[in-house]
């Protein structure tokens, strides 16, 4: 479980999360959702060690964060970026290959590449291992880095928008690799943009307004239409299937 | 996929290059065919020609073929680190501030003589390096474009006191300090290849077992930490044996401008931009590049023609060449 508590964090003058606490549970999916600049992606950022936080407290199976040393955080925590380019032109499995930076002390070995294979196997991109990353698509390049943090095999994976550059196709390919590893009981927290995939896969949820957690109470489910509003700032209308409800545009 | 020039060729290649370099020559003696004989028999041959061609051999041209495989490979390989490091393919040692922090020092001794020549330039240089690095450090982390702004305002700054010494100094010094700060290797002797030779060695096998790191940093800071991976500890373990490569040649060869910048395209055109395979290759193809410019410039003419002449005549148009064809791209993010 990773425990956030009071967890405060400013770029210079600017607060983008104001004393947000949430508990993220072990084996769950929770999706993150909120409007431009409400703190998302920062508050995963810190959670993934990423950006160093002074006011709060993060904890990780109990441990503390800031305790925890670089390398032993990456072979628990997964981070995947919102975008990268790439300025020189490896190969897709180079690129994956650094993913298992913190199992290997000086060189990769064939174990390495056989986990960043298996990586591009499970994202279903296998086709693309020679070639040059730099002259990939954005969603490519999504993929890539997704299978990247897979052959990371962390125990939490953290995404950040993992779905923004690709097709529905592959939309649909990543929220079942996603559920593939719920199954294996790996816990997943993913900024979402698309509040009906979140409503539809998502276990839990954190919604974040200017850098606070909007709380929900039992009855208040975030698909509800006073809770929508309060996130999203207009009026949307929705429509139940399955027992959830759904945004109709 | 395009077809890569078979490497085990490339690795090769220095053995014959630098037989031949030891050969060629401006040498008023003996012709290269007569060296050539004698160097095959040298065991039957005595008396005072053998002698001299013995000397010339061994205490001209052989440290002299060493000292510039040497510089070559650690220009090289700390240029191609420095490109990784920075994820930019236009950076060069020169952008910290090194070489001019290096010349300076240089200039310094040979005007007023306060230190050895290559202990001058050495620490001159890491001061120069150290003073960039300092620039550019925030609280939030190293920018790659604020450390090399920082890299610009050093050089700026270093040149500007290089200038001052050539003014205040005398004529004849003046000339000796124009001529090292041009990069030459004719006064290669055994003495610079041993103070050269245990730096370069040192930092060349530590830039060659943390080689597959360049790759992880070059793909950015935050991609970097999400593996675990501290970029500003893994700058500082890169950025220390490279300036200790480069300022160390700097130090016995003066500036030899455009090597550390442009050779490592040369071989990503070669080998592809995997680091695991250009950084030994940027040892054997960076040696084996200066050695040929040098063996040039050597023979070339009958006076010697500073080896950064050449090096830059061969660099600016491959240089131009790639930028046109859109080989190098920067890109900020």
């Amino acid at each position: 479980m990773i425990e956030v508590k009071n967890l405060s964090f400013s770029f210079g003058d600017h607060e983008v999360l104001k004393n947000v606490s949430a508990k993220l549970y072990e084996g769950k999916f929770t999706a993150i959702l909120g409007r431009n600049g409400s703190g998302k992606s920062t508050f995963l950022k810190v959670i993934a060690g990423i950006i160093k936080y002074k006011k709060g407290e993060v904890r990780i199976f109990g441990k503390d964060l800031r305790q925890i040393k670089d390398s032993e955080r990456a072979k628990i925590i997964g981070y995947l970026p919102q975008f990268h380019t790439a300025t020189f032109p490896y190969k897709v499995l180079d690129v994956v290959l650094t993913g298992r930076a913190p199992y290997v002390f000086s060189m990769p070995k064939k174990f390495d590449i056989y986990k960043s294979e298996e990586a591009l196997d499970a994202v279903g991109i296998s086709h693309l291992v020679d070639r040059p990353y730099s002259e990939l698509s954005g969603g490519e390049r999504q993929l890539v880095m997704m299978a990247r943090v897979l052959a990371q095999e962390p125990k939490i994976l953290l995404l950040d928008e993992p779905l923004t550059h690709l097709d529905l196709t592959n939309q649909y390919h990543m929220m079942e690799l996603i559920k593939n590893h719920l199954s294996k009981g790996i816990t997943v927290i993913a900024v979402l943009h698309e509040p009906n995939m979140a409503f539809k896969y998502a276990d839990e949820f954190i919604l974040l307004k200017r850098g606070q957690i909007i709380e929900l109470s039992y009855h208040f489910k975030p698909w509800h239409q006073d809770i929508l509003k309060e996130l999203y700032d207009i009026e949307l209308n929705t429509i139940n299937f399955n027992d959830k409800a759904y945004i109709i545009p | 996929m395009k077809k890569r020039f078979p490497e085990v060729i490339l690795y090769l290649v220095p053995i014959p290059l630098i037989f031949v370099s030891i050969l060629f020559g401006p040498s008023e003696l003996l012709s290269i065919n007569e060296l050539a004989k004698l160097l095959i028999s040298n065991s039957k041959s005595s008396g005072e020609d053998f002698e001299v061609i013995r000397d010339i051999v061994l205490n001209i041209r052989l440290p002299r073929v060493i000292l510039a495989f040497l510089i070559g490979a650690a220009l090289t390989v700390s240029g191609n680190s420095l490109q990784a490091l920075f994820r930019n393919p236009l950076v060069s040692p020169d952008i910290l501030g090194l070489s001019a922090g290096a010349a300076f020092g240089a200039a310094f001794s040979l005007a007023y003589g306060l230190l050895p020549l290559q202990i001058s330039a050495f620490i001159s240089g890491l001061l120069a390096v150290s003073l960039s690095y300092l620039l550019a450090v925030t609280y939030r982390g190293i920018s790659t474009i604020t450390l090399i702004l920082a890299g610009i305002i050093v050089t700026s700054f270093f040149t500007a006191l290089l200038t001052i010494i050539q003014f205040l100094t005398d004529p004849f010094k003046l000339q000796s300090i124009v001529h090292w700060t041009m990069g030459n290797l004719h006064t290669a002797s055994w003495s610079k290849v041993s103070s050269a030779v245990f730096p370069i060695t040192l930092s060349l096998i530590w830039l060659m077992l943390i080689r597959w790191k360049l790759n992880i940093v070059s793909l950015g800071d935050t991609e970097t930490k999400a593996v675990g991976v501290n970029p500003d500890r893994a700058k500082l373990l890169i950025i220390i044996p490279a300036t200790l490569a480069c300022s160390s040649s700097v130090a016995v060869a003066g500036v030899v401008a455009m090597v550390g910048l442009v050779v490592p395209h040369m071989i990503r055109m070669l080998v592809g931009p995997d680091n695991i395979k250009v950084q030994p290759m940027a040892v054997v193809f960076g040696g084996s590049f200066l050695l040929c410019v040098d063996t040039i410039s050597r023979t070339l003419t009958e006076y010697e023609i500073p080896i950064s002449i050449f090096t830059i005549l061969i660099a600016a148009p491959f240089f131009v060449y790639l930028l046109k064809k859109g080989k190098i791209f920067f890109r900020e993010t």
